[in-house]
């Protein structure tokens, strides 16, 4: 039997001390051990009936009951005041044969793995790289479960590829504490899975595009995700570049994404026309306070897979002194106006050094990030056509009602078709400010109040855009979710009340949920 | 008096200088977590296994090994990462008895299982 230890708390915090938020009971499941029940779908179905256990008791004690991964998100949306169950130890996978696809399944079968939900995408990239293949695309680093990147909407940089949620092909959930509670959710346009390997898995089968686009990025109200699966493909290297470049030049492929008739060119990186490639990731870096010219530039460049490149890892990765990365807090905290001449000091630690040059396997390129302490993030979905307007408001916000301790670098991400999925414009630009965790003093407001300004700002210029939903904000912004995903957003609820009945919908909410109105 | 001084800073050089952390951490693998820990250093989130003791090693003994056991609290009985403290006290008590002292201060994280 798989079996949970729990421990009795007042509060609980996120990786990046945003918190603390309040919470009773801290619960934790392991799996049965491999020498007693060695049958990977037995544990995996021996889990689910635990896990069904704990929500009955959650339901009988009228309490609420949320699962989490790595906590890496800033904003609560993993909190729940009284249940939260670490999901980190559920961590089976499992390849899908193809006498277990669907009769009109289009997937090749030797790309389908189903993970359970605390698998993160370091583990995945793992047991995906012992079997030849990679994922499509992930975030800037590893530690993320999977269930836990989905239910945010965790992207990276592909211009073509999007975000985690759009490699994912169906969703195993446990939606109360009856036999009958667990679901197999897949869309019935573009199905995976037989009814017989799912019924192996207890589960029902729910074919149906509108519930499998509103449960995929889920805000961790659709239950509890207990297996994905997802496709992955053949595992590949990606070369990446940094540059200094123009700024105007940087901005001018932002809006257009015009690779092939830019003046932007890298030796190696042209078509036959010397006309510069696409690049598989662009992401480009602007530090607020420097009035250069120039600004740093990441492009990555998808190359097949050879054996032969050079380690992409140093052997020594130093990090900075802790009291040094405190002082600069209280130094912002304190003085302000220090900001920009501290961010200049440090931007040896915060970007990438130019002209570096790396080749990888995508699990090697977006490695582990060593925690460096409290943090905050505050990242915006645009239009990439409004790159650069936005950047400029921002920016002007940011030196102007500021300063503010962290600088901004924009990515860009192919459009999700999830209900709430952020990255919702054709090609998506999130726009990101991240930096140290400061107090709000006399002279420098607080990180809610910066967060509300850059809403106002947005509003005021008429720019439609996302909040990443794991990242900090002014979440109780009024109407915030209505004008960012206008009937999406009661699309979402409808199907989340079709599928939960009224007592699990209440049990899987939380603050979040209800602070931006869609519970 | 200027001795004394020349002695004491000497000696203060000397156990700054000589007392350091080196980490070695595996490049593949995932820490294992511990959700319960309010830890806030460069393991924040993980389950640490801390050992700060004394081998005491036989007189034909020339080394010993520490063996990783599977337990809770390693339940893969796998190394993620290990860091160990080299302390002026240390090399001091191995120096005085001829090696037969050996203190041990290690700190250590398991694959996750």
């Amino acid at each position: 039997m798989a079996t949970t230890k729990s421990k009795q708390l007042n509060e609980w915090d996120t990786l990046h001390r945003n918190g603390p938020f309040p919470l009773k009971v801290l619960f934790q499941t392991k799996l049965e051990g491999e020498r007693v029940m060695p049958n990977k779908i037995d544990r995996y179905n021996d889990a689910a009936r635990e896990i069904q256990r704990l929500i009955k008791a959650a339901h009988q004690s009228g309490e609420g009951f949320r699962a989490y991964g790595s906590a890496w998100s800033m904003s609560n949306i993993a909190s729940q005041k009284d249940r939260m169950h670490f999901n980190g130890f559920m961590n089976i996978s499992m390849p899908i044969h193809a006498s277990e696809c669907h009769q009109d399944s289009t997937y090749d079968s030797t790309n389908l793995f189903l993970f359970e939900c605390g698998n993160t995408i370091k583990e995945i990239s793992e047991t995906l790289a012992e079997n030849g293949k990679s994922l499509k695309t992930s975030g800037a680093s590893n530690g993320q479960t999977i269930a836990g990147c989905i239910s945010t909407g965790v992207h990276g940089a592909g211009l073509d590829i999007g975000s985690v949620q759009d490699y994912v092909v169906g969703l195993n959930l446990i939606t109360g504490p009856n036999l009958d509670d667990i679901v197999y959710v897949e869309p019935a346009s573009k199905p995976a899975l037989n009814d017989n390997f799912i019924a192996t898995l207890n589960s029902k089968v729910i074919r149906d595009d509108e519930l499998f686009y509103a449960a995929l990025v889920g805000l961790g109200s659709f239950g509890f995700i207990h297996g994905v699966v997802i496709e992955a493909e053949n595992v590949f290297l990606i070369k990446r570049y940094v540059k200094k470049i123009k700024k105007s030049v940087a901005f001018e492929l932002a809006n257009t994404m015009d690779f092939n008739n830019s003046s932007f060119k890298i030796q190696g990186e042209t078509d036959a026309q010397g006309n510069g490639n696409r690049p598989f990731h662009y992401k480009i870096f602007i530090n607020q306070y420097s009035d250069e010219s120039d600004c740093v530039v990441e492009a990555m460049y998808k190359k097949p897979y050879t054996n032969h490149y050079l380690d992409p890892f140093p052997i020594i990765k130093e990090s900075l002194y802790r009291d040094l990365i405190h002082l600069f807090v209280k130094l912002a905290e304190n003085f302000p106006k220090s900001i920009p001449w501290l961010v200049k000091r440090l931007r040896k630690t915060i970007l990438p050094a130019v002209n570096e040059e790396t080749t990888g396997m995508l699990k090697e390129i977006f490695w582990d990030a060593p925690y460096q302490g409290p943090a905050f993030a505050c990242s915006f979905g645009i239009d990439h056509k409004d790159s650069e307007k936005v950047m400029q408001l921002l920016g002007k916000l940011t030196r102007d009602e500021g300063p503010i301790p962290g600088i901004f670098a924009l990515r860009f991400v192919k459009q999700t078709k999830a209900t709430l999925g952020f990255t919702k414009f054709p090609i998506t630009c999130m726009i990101e400010i991240d930096g140290v965790l400061w107090k709000k003093t006399r002279k420098i407001m607080s990180l809610e109040e910066y967060s509300r300004r850059m809403i106002e700002v947005l509003k005021a210029n008429s720019i439609p855009f996302t909040i990443h939903w794991g990242k900090n904000s002014d979440w109780k912004f009024p109407d915030l979710v209505t004008h960012m995903f206008g009937d999406k957003a009661e699309r979402w609820k409808t199907q989340r009340k079709q599928l939960l009945s009224n007592d699990m919908q209440k049990l899987f909410s939380n603050k979040f949920l209800r602070t931006v109105g869609l519970d | 008096m200027k001795h004394i001084k020349f002695f004491l800073i000497t000696i203060t050089l000397c156990l700054l200088t000589s007392c350091y952390t080196v980490r070695l951490r595996s490049e593949n693998g995932a820490p294992q977590p511990d959700p319960f820990s309010d830890r806030d250093d460069y393991y924040r989130g993980m389950e640490v296994v801390e050992i700060d003791t004394v081998i005491n090693m036989k007189l034909t003994s020339k080394d010993f090994t520490f063996l990783i056991k599977e337990s809770d609290v390693c339940a893969s009985g796998k190394l993620n990462m290990v860091e160990y403290r080299n302390t002026f006290g240390g090399v001091l008590l191995s120096a005085i008895t001829f090696g037969r002292k050996r203190k041990m201060k290690i700190k250590y994280v398991c694959e996750k299982p």
